[in-house]
């Protein structure tokens, strides 16, 4: 080691000796000798005043000057990377942007997490007034949308690409050559965007004679048409559910299928949420010919042919409206519910009880007379101002997609714009929609994806060459994009990009704003002129004209409402705040005064008629909007492919639905023909208006009988990898008369049984074992303890062997995690699922893995069907009832899954969570077969790198080659990179959680209680305390972190905290009384406890002696448990 | 000659006399003559052909070890909930074959029966090749092959050590000292026949190869005294691993809390199922091998008939076990314990399930085979003319192999695939790739065996001429006289 000399003192007095040169230097006398010898101006820097100075100063402050009086500096749109990095950015630690999702007519206001300049998880906004930043499955999964390699990423004409500029300056070109707009036609998506209706307003102020058509397949505004007509003013219902006590659904899937699902859910979990014996409970009935989610959660639940749904609400709105000038009408239309006539007297009787806290709900496959039909009942009931408001809205006078076909038939098209949409594949099957298309002498379309619409090569063979001139824009996905909507009750979000166009997508506004020719035309500033516009009324130069003023006569083509809003303006503070906060505060519509009318209801129930019950030779079809591929716009998006249905639990394909009776008389009943998860059952025909279709069988216990459910958006002829293959397509079938409904079809078995469908859960009853828990309301109200009570035997507690190391660490550790699920609360929705996939980087298996049972979700859903015990062996599938419950890692303090890791790549961590530690695993899966819940997944192939194909994943790279290579020479080269094509390589790497690792296979994983987030949490908690001690995370300081389940959970039936702190809100959730562990007889003590389901039956129901237990209460009482003997299985796993 | 044809032997009273362990009264060279032979002689036809089969197999066993190693575990048929598939069932299977061999050689070595040293041998190279094709399963079972070394408790710069409370540690243990122990047994017993085939060598190769193997075996006084202490010693380690080996394979299951596994009776029940199924295969495979390679007098029917003995009494204990844990089911209470055995197991669509108002069990052909294979098969043995024909021996012997491979399986797979929650209830089925490698293992195990045949003694000639009565000086064809070596 270096010895440090002994500090020298410096001598008092005599000749100073310097020891270095740096000490001479340091002399006063040698630096001002030093300053001398330098050239002038050398000194002038240590000078305050000088003339340099002086000019340096100036000159900035005439440049500074110079910024100031041109105004502010324009925002950057572009977005690169960085050359010097931006102030307060840190690398790897994520930034949240406020934007919006748009929907049909509304949008769902987000918050997305950016990580270095990526959009990796979508959250909703939780800043909103009454929102509880839940999303829905939708949202969630379109993140993947924006990462699709399938997407179109560049323009075309006619199949061959062109450049973006060109295509662009041919929009420009266009707004100069159409004249007064006649042959101009556009057709366009349902949009709640106010830009959006400001941009038409001016193309049509332009063009008056172009023509404006809105095609939505699956239309879900007609509520708002209806309210229109019945208030003769234009409005649109706002549902308040939180408020409602009795909830009568009529086919109205307003927890699954309608608009704002997640914002029905929200409210209705609120009236469900018990946090005592006292608290009251709403009750839901439900009329239905499909089982959905809202029949799963209904308390009574009506299963009818969708014919005999009107014929329930005519009896039912006797029952309510008394007897009115109607009433020989709806006596005719009641008929067929004559067999009902005792539940549907009961159930009125409740409503009328309720008078003033109760609310009928139509749903979107009614006719309008229904929905008319069903806002007179509201009336009659109080509803309006307490359960149901209605908003003030633009109605725009837009033509239908027939009108538009006739058009174009007719010749009257010459140019035609397509923004959005896929007519081609489902425009109603009459009106012949590709033909159609090639009338046009030019098409414009803009969309996500090159699919049927785009120009493809048999359009010209189809037109015998005189095919039109088409051009296909790339749409920009809403992360992408600069744009606006309104939520559900009409406040105002804005959209707004998290990353620069992946593909050069281009904006639907942008598209418009070129047509007709208006300057500004970026997306930003049209939306940026939208929000000023909003805070006064001020005109935006000659080209786009807007007022804000409500439209009086509600008659003109496009006059856009909006109220003006002092949060709005010119202010560059309010819009900074709106894109900050991600909503306008104070423009949420408020209810509207109105006149309940009831001519037009007279008029349209005259056009009713009663129909015929539908019978083994005429069936009756429900074509429903599927719950992932909606109308079929997310087909290629995996997520959602591989996402089980909430209620058949399928996952890559839609099947020809129906109930078990209807199979049997069919004879197309399947029976014990099931390997793994993969279901081989009849394929048939589906005839209807002599146009056939193909599909599987799927046997639905508690749909109606003589009713067929065909899910849309399947069997697309021009999708991406991802879609191409699923399902098949139901618009076949689908002709403008019959949208939702059709009756007279008929089913043919082909005797074809080779079809394979996968679904994750195989097993449909519960044996009557105790793993989901019921009680009535009135049971919960006399033995609040139920759920505990509900179990087999302890074993006796005997001091264990080994003590559990957690017991006394546990006392040492700053917190203790755990999890609460509220069974009463969830609906079922799996908006979870997705969120935990996005989260987790969890991959998608394919179709041939889920059969085989292979599927990676770390939440999944258990669904179970229960019948009376008592019920006859072939009644137990016709009107079950169902329970829905997530299930994922228990977090079990004395974990099964951990003393069997022979590598102890499982562990507890003192904080109670059962950490899994992939680097460390080896795969050997003996944690799986301990783990009671079954909730470890392990990965069987490089899912990662892999295109899902049997071909791909069981390929052995020692004989396989991939781009000429060999596959062995090229794992050997990168490791990393498998065998996907080089585009969906780069973008599959995108979408990813930098906070999560992607497991390779061979390697098990499980719920962490997104670890990841408790983590980051801490870390911020430890910086903000410096040197304090102050780093326990704590709910009231609102430091505890939302696992990604439980923020996207629209119902908050997830709560997760920490349970060593007796004041969060976990812990009060475990103190419920209806807290229970599922399997707790293991005693593997689990963390994650669920609270009891509580169903509420109204007591004078008829079908209340089979309700006076719920069903899956009354087989484990009646030891169902003991004796085997569930519900009858058609999907019984015995094959062979 | 002639001095001594006149001395008359007084034996027992005929009823008492013993068979003779060695028929027709063979002398102790042509003993050595007739063993070594079989390694000395002409390769038979057979030999090649099944050799030239079973080399094919093995091939087939590595090509799907490579496929698997390079695709992943999904090539099998696992899924949820069912993790563990044929692999597990092999490798449980393989490791109760293995278990004769040791049984033979240490504990009727122990309990003095003379009996055991025609068959010895084979058995104990059939163990060992067993114990080879059980092992390969563990270790490519799991998802990261090339990781199985963590496994052992190699010091590393993580500090990180396996888990001591896995049973698959223990496993990993008992299996590796099993093996090792076995190997030593078997090598230590084949000494003194090694230096006889190196005495009777006629090419240099043999010679040197015999040689060297015989570590410089010279039979003197010294040799044998040692020889014998050794050979108690380890006959003595041997048996408690007889008892363990299998023993912790069944804590495997038995740790855990499934029901069907978690259950206290499986130690002495895996045991006594793998001592069945070990004579089983010493049956399957000698059986046959004593008439081909016309080894009748020395592998004699009374053999066969003690083995088929042994395998009925612990064919029964087998059986009664089954009975208690249906019993015990029942017994206890636990709805869940019930269900696995009644439900999932014993209900089939004929009798059971109508009987008892339960649906068919989706694997009750799984069981019935196997209750039909381990209880009611063995049962034949109690006739002595079953015992004693050997066609019939043989097919029996097979069918208790293919009982005891199903009695792995409905243990392993059918408690898996129906257990606590029911939405995680699934049918599990094997893959092409699943099958070939379990017959891949057939083909390793008979090449390994058929050249065991082919140049190692098969039967322990040292052994088996200390039990003729020659080998007794007192007695009146004993000792060393003129003639003595035919």
């Amino acid at each position: 080691m270096k010895t440090i000399p002994p500090n020298c003192p410096e001598p008092e007095s005599g000749p100073k000796y310097w020891r270095s040169l740096d000490q001479l230097a340091e002399t006063p006398e040698f630096r001002q000798w030093v300053e001398k010898e330098f050239p002038p101006g050398a000194s002038e820097f240590t000078d305050p005043v000088s003339r340099r100075n002086f000019v340096k100063i100036m000159s900035a402050s005439f440049l500074l000057a110079g910024l100031g009086s041109t105004g502010c500096r324009r925002p950057v749109e572009h977005i690169y990377p960085f050359a010097k990095m931006p102030e307060n950015y840190v690398h790897g630690v994520p930034q949240y942007f406020a934007t919006a999702m748009p929907s049909r007519r509304t949008a769902l206001p987000l918050v997305v997490k950016s990580s270095d300049g990526r959009p990796t998880k979508i959250e909703g906004n939780p800043d909103l007034p009454g929102s509880n930043g839940g999303t829905d499955h939708l949202a969630q999964a379109s993140l993947l949308s924006l990462y699709d390699p399938d997407r179109a990423m560049r323009c075309t004409r006619n199949g061959s690409g062109v450049s973006k500029k060109e295509a662009l300056d041919y929009l420009s070109s266009l707004s100069k050559t159409q004249g007064a707009g006649a042959g101009l036609a556009f057709l366009l998506e349902q949009n709640g965007s106010p830009s959006r209706a400001r941009l038409q307003q001016a193309i049509a102020a332009k063009f008056p004679a172009a023509r404006w058509h809105v095609y939505e397949p699956v239309d879900l505004d007609l509520g708002r048409a209806a309210a229109s007509l019945a208030y003769n003013s234009p409005v649109e219902p706002y549902y308040k559910l939180d408020q409602a006590q009795v909830i009568v659904s009529l086919d109205c899937d307003f927890i699954g299928s309608e608009e704002n699902a997640y914002a029905n859910i929200k409210d209705f979990a609120k009236g469900r949420a018990l946090s005592g014996k006292d608290d009251p409970m709403n009750r839901l009935y439900a009329v239905e010919s499909l089982f959905t989610l809202t029949g799963l959660n209904a308390d009574h639940r009506l299963r009818v042919p969708p014919s005999m749904v009107v014929a329930v609400l005519a009896r039912l709105a006797q029952n309510v409206l008394g007897s009115t000038e109607m009433d020989s009408k709806l006596n005719e239309l009641a008929a067929p519910a004559q067999a009902h006539d005792k539940w549907i007297t009961e159930c009125a009787k409740d409503l009328k009880a309720n008078a003033g806290k109760s609310l009928v709900l139509a749903g979107y496959r009614l006719p309008l007379a229904a929905h008319l039909l069903v806002m007179a009942i509201n009336e009659a009931l109080g509803a309006v101002g307490h359960t149901v408001e209605f908003h003030q809205v633009s109605s725009p006078k837009e033509g239908t997609l027939a009108e538009l076909a006739a058009a174009l038939n007719g010749g009257q098209v010459q140019t035609l714009v397509i923004l959005g949409g896929n007519p081609a594949y489902n425009a109603p099957v009459d009106l012949n929609w590709p033909q159609a298309q090639t009338k046009a002498k030019t098409v414009i379309r803009l969309g996500y994806y090159q699919d049927e619409t785009s120009w493809s090569e048999s359009w010209v063979v189809r037109s015998k060459g005189v095919a039109p001139t088409q051009w296909d824009l790339p749409l920009a996905h809403y992360l992408e994009s600069w744009g606006d909507g309104r939520t559900a009750d009409g406040t105002m979000v804005p959209i707004q990009p998290l990353i620069e166009p992946l593909f050069g997508g281009i904006t639907e506004l942008e598209v418009l704003a070129l047509i007709g020719g208006f300057t500004p035309n970026s997306p930003y500033e049209i939306v940026r002129e939208t929000f000023r516009a909003l805070g006064s009324q001020i005109s935006l130069g000659s080209n786009v004209a807007f007022t804000a003023e409500p439209d009086k006569n509600g008659g003109g083509t496009f006059s856009y409402k909006w109220k003006p809003n002092s949060n709005a303006g010119d202010s560059e503070n309010n819009w900074r705040k709106f894109l900050h906060d991600g909503f306008l505060a104070g423009s949420a519509e408020s209810a509207a005064t109105v006149q309940h009318d009831a001519a037009e209801l007279k008029r349209a129930l005259g056009e009713l008629k009663a129909a015929p019950p539908p019978g083994k030779e005429s069936l009756e079809i429900v074509f429903y909007r599927d719950a992932k591929m909606d109308d079929g716009r997310n087909n290629n998006n995996g997520w959602l492919q591989e996402l089980p249905d909430p209620i058949t639990k399928l996952t890559w394909d839609n099947a020809v639905l129906m109930s078990p009776a209807t199979a049997k008389e069919l004879g197309v009943f399947y029976d014990r023909n099931v390997q793994n998860q993969k279901f081989f059952n009849y394929q048939v025909e589906v005839t209807l208006n002599g146009r056939t279709i193909k599909g599987p069988i799927w046997i639905q216990p508690g749909m109606a009988d003589h009713t067929v459910g065909l899910a849309l958006g399947y069997g697309r002829e021009k999708t991406g990898r991802v879609g191409t293959g699923t399902g098949f397509d139901a618009y076949k079938l689908r002709s403008s008369d019959n949208l939702y409904y059709a009756s007279g079809a008929t089913v043919k078995d082909t005797g074809d049984k080779s079809y394979e469908l996968a679904t994750t859960q195989s097993h449909w009853s519960m044996e009557g074992r105790p793993v989901v828990r019921e009680a009535n309301l009135e049971q919960y109200r006399k033995n609040p303890k139920f759920a505990q009570q509900m179990k087999p035997e302890d074993p006796p507690l005997i001091a264990p062997l080994y003590p559990n190391p957690l017991d006394t660490t546990k006392a040492k550790a700053m917190h203790q995690w755990g999890m609460s699920i509220d069974l009463n609360r969830c609906v079922g929705c799996s908006a979870c699922m997705i969120a935990c996939q996005s989260e987790n980087n969890i991959p998608i298996v394919g179709k041939e893995m889920v059969g085989k049972s292979r599927e990676m979700h770390w939440i999944r859903l258990d669904r179970y069907y229960a019948s009376p015990a008592g019920a006859a062996q072939d009644k137990r599938m016709e009107d079950p009832q169902a329970v829905v419950q997530p299930m994922l890692c228990q977090h079990c303090e004395s974990a099964p899954c951990e003393s069997v890791c022979p590598v102890n790549a499982t562990s507890h961590d003192d904080e109670g969570l059962n950490v899994m530690t992939y680097n460390r695993c080896v795969g050997t899966r003996y944690c799986s077969n301990n783990c009671p819940y079954k909730v470890r997944r392990f990965n069987f192939f490089d899912y990662n790198r892999h295109p899902l194909t049997h071909e791909f994943l069981y390929r052995s790279p020692l004989v396989a080659e991939t781009d000429g290579e060999w596959e062995l020479m090229r794992w050997l080269k990168n490791p990393d990179k498998g065998n996907l094509p080089e585009d969906q390589w780069q973008l599959s790497k995108l979408v990813k959680n930098p906070d999560v690792s992607v497991r390779m296979r061979g390697v098990m994983e499980k719920c962490t209680l997104c670890l990841q987030r408790i983590e980051q949490a801490k870390i911020a908690a430890k910086v903000k305390a410096r040197d304090s001690d102050h780093i326990r995370l704590s709910e009231k300081e609102g430091t505890v972190p939302k696992t990604a389940c439980q923020q996207a959970c629209p119902a908050e039936a997830i709560v997760f905290g920490d349970i060593s702190d007796p004041e969060s809100s976990v812990s009060k959730a475990k103190e419920q009384e209806r807290t229970y562990k599922v399997l707790e007889f293991l005693l593997t003590k689990p963390r994650l406890t669920y609270l009891a389901r509580v169903r509420n039956p109204n007591q004078e129901m008829p079908d209340y002696k089979e309700h006076s237990l719920p069903y899956t209460t009354d087989e484990f009482e009646k030891g169902a448990f003991n004796e085997g003997e569930g519900a009858e299985e058609p999907a019984e796993k015995g094959a062979q | 000659m002639d001095d001594y044809a006149a001395i008359k032997v007084q034996g027992p009273p005929v009823e008492l006399e013993r068979v003779p362990l060695v028929a027709n009264q063979r002398g102790i060279g042509w003993l050595s003559d007739r063993i070594a032979g079989v390694v000395e002689g002409e390769t038979p036809a057979w030999w090649k052909v099944c050799f030239a089969i079973s080399v094919t197999m093995m091939t087939v066993c590595f090509a799907m070890i490579l496929y698997l190693m390079s695709t992943g575990v999904g090539v099998w048929g696992l899924g949820h909930p069912v993790m563990w598939g044929w692999a597990i069932v092999n490798f449980v299977w393989w490791i109760g074959i293995g278990h004769a061999g040791t049984l033979i050689s240490a504990i009727l070595f122990l309990l003095r029966q003379r009996w055991r040293t025609s068959i010895n041998r084979a058995a104990e190279a059939m163990t060992i090749f067993a114990v080879m094709c059980a092992g390969i399963f563990p270790l490519i079972h799991i998802g990261r092959i090339w990781f199985g070394w963590w496994l052992f408790p190699i010091p590393n710069s993580n500090s990180i050590w396996p888990q001591f409370r896995s049973p698959l540690m223990w496993d990993v243990f008992a299996v590796s000292t099993y093996f090792t122990v076995s190997v030593l047994f078997w090598y230590m017993g084949l000494i003194p026949d090694l230096a006889v085939m190196r005495d009777r060598a006629k090419t240099k190769i043999r010679k040197f190869g015999y040689g060297l193997f015989a570590l410089g075996w010279r039979g003197s006084n010294r040799h044998w005294s040692h020889y014998e202490k050794a050979y108690l010693i380890l006959a003595g380690l041997s048996t408690p691993l007889v008892l363990s080996v299998h023993s912790i394979v069944s804590l495997d299951f038995s740790v855990s809390q499934l029901p069907g596994w978690h259950t206290t009776i499986f130690p002495p029940y895996f045991v006594a199922g793998a001592v069945y199924s070990g004579f089983g295969m010493v049956l399957t495979l000698l059986v046959p091998l004593r008439r081909m390679l016309h080894l009748e007098e020395i592998i004699r029917v009374r053999h066969v008939e003690l083995m088929c003995k042994v395998t009925l009494a612990t064919g029964s204990i087998v059986g009664y076990a089954y009975a208690m844990e249906f019993f015990i089911a029942w017994y206890s209470g636990n709805p869940y314990e019930r269900f696995q055995f009644f439900q999932t197991r014993a209900a089939d669509p004929f009798i059971i399930g109508p009987l008892l108002h339960i649906r068919p069990a989706p694997y009750w052909w799984a069981f019935w085979t196997m209750v039909t294979c381990n209880v009611v098969v063995p049962q034949f043995f109690w006739f002595k003319k079953v015992r004693t024909c050997m066609l019939f021996v043989f097919v029996l012997s097979i069918l208790v192999n293919v009982g005891m491979w199903f009695e792995r399986f409905v243990i392993v797979d059918i408690s898996l695939h129906r257990e606590f929650i029911p939405s995680n209830w699934n049918y599990y089925s094997p893959t092409w790739v699943d099958i070939c490698q379990y017959l891949g293992t057939f083909g390793l195990f008979f090449t390994f065996f058929l050249l065991f045949i082919r140049f190692i003694p098969l039967i322990a000639i040292a052994e088996v001429k200390g039990v003729t009565p020659q080998a007794d000086p007192h007695h009146p064809l004993g000792g060393a006289k003129i003639g003595g070596e035919h």
